[in-house]
């Protein structure tokens, strides 16, 4: 793997992560401020973005690597969402919550790797 | 907080969907991604040459389902609770893969799915208890 390619790993997961945190904060706004506010729109079109970016990334890297390669990475996303959502979106977290996340984390990297 | 939504609007229901939706386009994403990969060295690292192939075409319209009902879960469910149930993907895809195309399953691979599950069942008690809040 090289530099590049590893890069665009990172910032496929980070475009990840970063897409579903801002869809949540624009679907909750849409149930108290509606469709037509700004608090929906501005969050809803940069989730978009960012899912279409990660998106076509995750597209590329399928192309030149094999599913197992680029799954692990998908792995992390289970709890780096998990803790974002937490602690950017004020989410509360049970230990049940996070030992679930965790386990589901390595499962989805053993699933990939083997 | 507003009424449960029950029937066709049943957050759960579009959960299911949504996982169904996902599955569906990871496979034809991997096949479009098969069938493309050679076209240009120069833009492949782009995703973009892809378009060429029409199980990607596909794989978008599954993939805008896909977003269309876990919209609809966001509105309704925290992301902390939904996005780990989402990722029973992963122990379906290759269960499907066993079941339809008749891969095999290593057994390290047997331990993720496993993992997986029993993941999933860790995390149903904090579901149960945030469906008697709703």
């Amino acid at each position: 793997m090289t530099a590049i390619s590893f890069a665009i790993v990172l910032i496929a997961l980070i475009g990840h992560v970063a897409g579903e945190l801002v869809l949540k904060k624009a679907m909750d706004a849409s149930n108290s401020a509606g469709f037509r506010s700004r608090r929906f729109v501005v969050p809803f079109s940069a989730g978009i973005l960012l899912m279409t970016v990660q998106f076509f990334l995750g597209l590329g890297l399928l192309q030149r690597y094999d599913l197992s390669f680029i799954y692990p990475f998908q792995g992390l996303s289970v709890i780096l969402i998990t803790i974002a959502a937490a602690v950017l979106l004020r989410e509360k977290l049970t230990l049940q919550l996070i030992l679930g996340s965790a386990l589901i984390s390595v499962g989805v990297v053993l699933v990939s790797t083997s | 907080m507003q009424s449960k939504p029950t029937g066709f609007t049943n957050p759960w229901l579009h959960l299911g969907l949504s996982i169904a939706f996902v599955t569906i386009y990871e496979v034809l994403l991997k096949l479009g991604a098969a069938e493309t990969a050679h076209l240009s060295d120069r833009w492949s690292w782009t995703g973009l040459t892809g378009l060429a192939s029409p199980y990607v075409w596909v794989a978008i319209v599954f993939v805008i389902l896909s977003l269309i009902t876990w919209l609809h879960v966001l509105r309704h469910i925290p992301l902390s609770i939904a996005f780990p149930i989402s990722q029973v993907v992963h122990a379906l895809v290759p269960l499907g893969s066993w079941l339809v195309l008749g891969e095999s399953i290593t057994s390290l691979r047997g331990c993720g799915i496993g993992l997986v599950l029993f993941g999933l069942a860790v995390v149903a008690k904090p579901v149960a208890r945030f469906e008697e809040r709703l």
